[in-house]
C-alpha cells in the first residue's frame, strides 16, 4: 500500500471519527429567557437552536426586547439600588438590578447513533448506540440592569464508551450601549462564541451537526493539512474564543464585529487555546436588505405574522488573523518520523450570505484559509523549513419550515484541504426535525462523506429544554 | 330696606365659588401599571396658598418607602417614619431639596423635612440603596395621584381654565389646559 493511499485511509477514518465523536453540540436555547418574559420558545426560535429574525435582534441587544418597556418584563427583577443613585456616581455605587428568579435552564440531549466507516483494512465498521443521555447543558444567561447581560454554558457530555467530560463553554458577561447611540457599541468578554460566526456557529443551526469543515479543519500537517482535527490539532478557525469583541448595529441594517482573541493552539477541535505572546483578531461587516432591521427595527417594512417568514438578504464579509509562533504542533512525516510544527501566520477570508424567502432560509459561507508552517526538529526545535499553504472550504445550507412543527435542513459541505494529494472532503447533511412541544424536538439526521458511501451516520436525536 | 341690602352683600361675599372636581385617568405606556403619575394645577391667577401645619407622613416599613409618591403643597413637612426593626436613612440628591439628609434613626422615630420650593425630591436611603420614593411639591392644593388603573380625582378645583400638569417617576411629564366648569374630564398618556 502506498503511502498516499495511507494517508488517504487515515483521513478517511479520522473524518468519520470526528463525524462520531465530535457531534456532541452546544445547545442554545435559554428557558430562562421564556420565564422572565412569560413568552414562548417560539417568539425566538424557529426550532431550537435556531433563532428567527426577532430572536437575532434579541441576542444582538444584549438578551433585551426591541424597545423593550419594563411591562414587557414579567418577572420583576431585584433591585440593586434606585434609579437616582446614577446621578450620585461616583459617591455611590450606580445602580443595577438582578434577574428575579435564579437564571437557569437545562438543555438535554439523547441520540441514538448508527454510524458507518471503514477501517484500517478497508472492512466495513457499525456501530448503532443509544446515547442516553448525550449531554446535558446547564445554562445562566440574563440581563444585569440596563447595560450587563451575561451567558454562561456548563455542558456535562458523555461519551460512547462510558466515560464523561465536562466544560464550561461559555462564560461572558456584555456591556450593552455604555455609550453613544442605542445598539451602536457593546463589548463581550469571556469565553464565548465570536459573533464573527453570526449565524452559522453551531449553537444557531437547527442541525444536530456543525460545519465541520469550517471549524474542525485541521490546518497542520507535514504537506499542510490533510482533514478534520483530532485530539491536539489545530483548527481552522475555533468555534468558541476567550476573547474581547466589541460589536454592534448602525443604521438598523449595519452589523459589524471586532475581536481580539487568545491563539489558536493544541487541544482539540472544540476551544483549542495556545499561550504564547500572540493574539488573534477578527473583524466582521454585515449588511442586511429587507425583513426585520438587525435591532429588530420595523419601520417602514410590512412583515408576515408568522415571525419566522421574512424577504430578506444579508451579506457579509469576515475575516481571522493570528500568529502561532511558539505554539508547537506534534507531528509526523509519512516514514513516522516526529517533527514539530508552528503556524506562524494563518488568515481565514470569507464572504457569508443569508437570503430569506418565506419558509426558506438559504445561507452559507465561502472560507479561503493560508498557513504559514514552520517545520521544527523535534527535539532542538531548530527549524528546518517553511512552506506557505492554503485551504479552501464553503457550505450551503437550506433550511425551510414545512409547517412550525415540521422543518427540514440540507447542507452541502466542501473542503479542498492543504495537502494537495488529498481530495477534497465532502459531505452532505440532511435533516427533519419535529417540534413535539416548543421546548421538545426530535431530529432525524444523515451526514454521509460523498467520497465514500460506507462512511456515513444517522442520528435520531430527543432533545428537551426546561 | 339698608338691613336687607347688608343681608345680600354678606351673601355675596361669603358664598363658596362654584368649584368641582377635576377627574380623569392617565394611561402610562410601557410601565407595568398607571400608578404614581403625579396631576395638578400649576398655578390659580391672584390666589397664593400658604403652607400647610399638618405634616404629611412617609412610613419606612419592610424596606419600602409608603407611599412611593407623595405630592404636597410647597412648604409642607414631610415627617419620615422608621417602622422597621433596622436603621434606616432619609436624604435626597436634588438641589431643590438643598440635597438634605436626615441621618439615620431607629425603628418608631421620625425625622422631618420641609419642603420649601417647588421641587420632585428623589428620597433614598444609603443604608438601603433600593429603595426609593419622590416628594413632589407642587403650588397650589390642586394635586392628585393616580390609582393602578390610573384614575385620578381632583376635589374642589374652583371653576377657571387651568395648566395642568402630569408627572411620573419613569415617564416623561406632560401638561394642557384644561377648562373647568363644575365636573370636569382630562384624560392624559404619558411615555418614555
Amino acid at each position: 500500500m502506498n503511502t498516499s493511499i495511507r494517508r488517504l485511509q487515515g483521513v478517511l477514518l479520522c473524518l468519520v471519527t470526528g463525524l462520531i465523536l465530535g457531534d456532541a453540540k452546544p445547545a442554545g436555547a435559554v428557558p430562562a429567557f421564556s420565564r422572565k418574559y412569560q413568552t414562548s420558545c417560539q417568539t425566538c426560535h424557529t426550532i431550537f437552536p435556531k433563532l428567527n429574525p426577532f430572536g437575532q435582534a434579541f441576542r444582538l441587544n444584549g438578551y433585551h426586547m426591541p424597545k423593550e418597556t419594563e411591562e414587557q418584563i414579567k418577572q420583576k427583577p431585584v433591585s440593586l439600588g434606585a434609579e437616582a443613585y446614577e446621578r450620585m456616581w461616583p459617591e455611590m455605587v450606580w445602580p443595577s438590578d438582578l434577574p428575579g428568579n435564579v437564571p437557569f435552564a437545562l438543555n438535554t440531549k439523547m441520540a441514538n447513533i448508527y454510524s458507518s466507516s471503514l477501517d484500517d483494512t478497508g472492512h466495513q465498521v457499525v456501530h448503532n448506540d443509544f446515547q442516553f443521555p448525550q449531554e446535558a447543558n446547564l445554562f445562566a444567561a440574563g440581563t444585569l440592569g440596563k447595560n450587563f447581560g451575561f451567558f454562561g454554558e456548563f455542558t456535562w457530555e458523555e461519551r460512547p464508551d462510558g466515560g464523561s467530560d465536562t466544560e464550561i463553554e461559555h462564560a461572558r458577561i456584555d456591556v450593552i450601549s455604555p455609550f453613544g447611540p442605542e445598539h451602536l457599541v457593546n463589548f463581550r468578554i469571556g469565553k464565548l462564541a465570536p459573533n464573527l460566526y453570526d449565524g452559522f456557529q453551531e449553537m444557531w443551526l437547527m442541525t444536530d451537526n456543525g460545519v465541520d469543515t469550517l471549524f474542525t479543519y485541521n490546518p497542520i500537517g507535514f504537506h499542510g493539512g490533510t482533514g478534520l482535527a483530532e485530539e491536539d490539532a489545530g483548527v481552522s478557525l475555533p468555534s468558541r474564543a476567550r476573547a474581547i469583541e466589541m460589536y454592534g448595529v448602525a443604521a438598523h441594517r449595519l452589523f459589524y464585529t471586532i475581536g481580539v482573541a487568545s491563539p489558536i493552539g493544541p487541544g482539540g477541535p472544540n476551544g483549542t487555546f495556545g499561550s504564547n505572546s500572540q493574539k488573534d483578531f477578527y473583524a466582521r461587516v454585515d449588511y442586511k436588505i429587507g425583513g426585520m432591521g438587525l435591532d429588530g427595527d420595523t419601520t417602514g417594512v410590512q412583515l408576515p405574522p408568522e415571525n419566522w417568514r421574512e424577504k430578506s438578504l444579508r451579506i457579509g464579509v469576515l475575516g481571522y488573523t493570528g500568529n502561532g509562533k511558539d505554539v508547537n504542533f506534534d507531528i509526523a512525516d509519512d516514514e513516522g518520523t516526529p517533527f514539530k510544527m508552528q503556524d506562524r501566520r494563518y488568515n481565514r477570508y470569507g464572504v457569508f450570505a443569508s437570503w430569506y424567502f418565506g419558509d426558506l432560509n438559504v445561507f452559507g459561507v465561502a472560507l479561503h484559509g493560508t498557513d504559514k508552517l514552520a517545520l521544527l526538529d523535534d527535539e532542538t526545535l531548530e527549524q528546518i523549513n517553511e512552506t506557505r499553504r492554503s485551504y479552501d472550504a464553503w457550505f450551503a445550507q437550506a433550511d425551510y419550515v414545512i409547517r412550525p412543527p415540521f422543518q427540514v435542513s440540507v447542507r452541502y459541505e466542501n473542503l479542498r484541504v492543504a495537502d494537495p494529494t488529498i481530495p477534497s472532503i465532502r459531505t452532505l447533511n440532511a435533516n427533519l426535525s419535529v417540534l413535539i412541544r416548543a421546548n421538545i424536538k426530535a431530529m432525524l439526521e444523515y451526514h454521509r462523506d460523498l467520497r465514500q458511501s460506507q462512511n456515513y451516520t444517522l442520528a435520531t436525536v430527543l432533545r428537551f429544554a426546561l | 330696606m339698608k338691613r336687607a341690602l347688608c343681608i345680600a352683600l354678606f351673601t355675596l361675599m361669603t358664598a363658596p365659588l362654584s368649584a368641582g372636581d377635576l377627574h380623569g385617568k392617565v394611561a402610562c405606556k410601557g410601565v407595568r401599571d398607571s400608578s404614581d403619575a403625579v396631576v395638578y394645577v400649576t398655578a390659580v391667577a391672584g390666589k397664593t396658598f400658604p403652607a400647610p401645619k399638618e405634616h404629611e407622613k412617609i412610613d419606612q416599613a419592610n424596606l419600602v418607602f409608603s407611599p412611593h409618591v407623595l405630592p404636597v403643597l410647597v412648604g409642607t413637612t414631610v415627617d419620615f417614619l422608621n417602622s422597621d426593626a433596622v436603621l434606616h436613612n432619609v436624604f435626597s440628591p436634588d438641589a431643590c431639596a438643598e440635597k438634605f439628609n436626615l441621618g439615620t434613626w431607629p425603628k418608631g422615630q421620625i425625622r422631618s423635612y420641609q419642603f420649601k420650593k417647588e421641587c420632585v425630591a428623589a428620597l433614598l436611603c444609603k443604608v438601603h440603596p433600593e429603595m426609593e420614593a419622590f416628594v413632589v411639591a407642587v403650588p397650589t392644593p390642586y394635586f392628585a395621584v393616580t390609582k393602578a388603573d390610573g384614575n385620578y380625582r381632583i376635589p374642589d378645583v374652583p371653576d377657571g381654565t387651568y395648566t395642568v400638569k402630569v408627572w411620573h417617576p419613569k415617564l416623561r411629564a406632560t401638561q394642557k389646559s384644561v377648562t373647568v366648569s363644575g365636573a370636569t374630564a382630562a384624560e392624559f398618556e404619558i411615555a418614555k
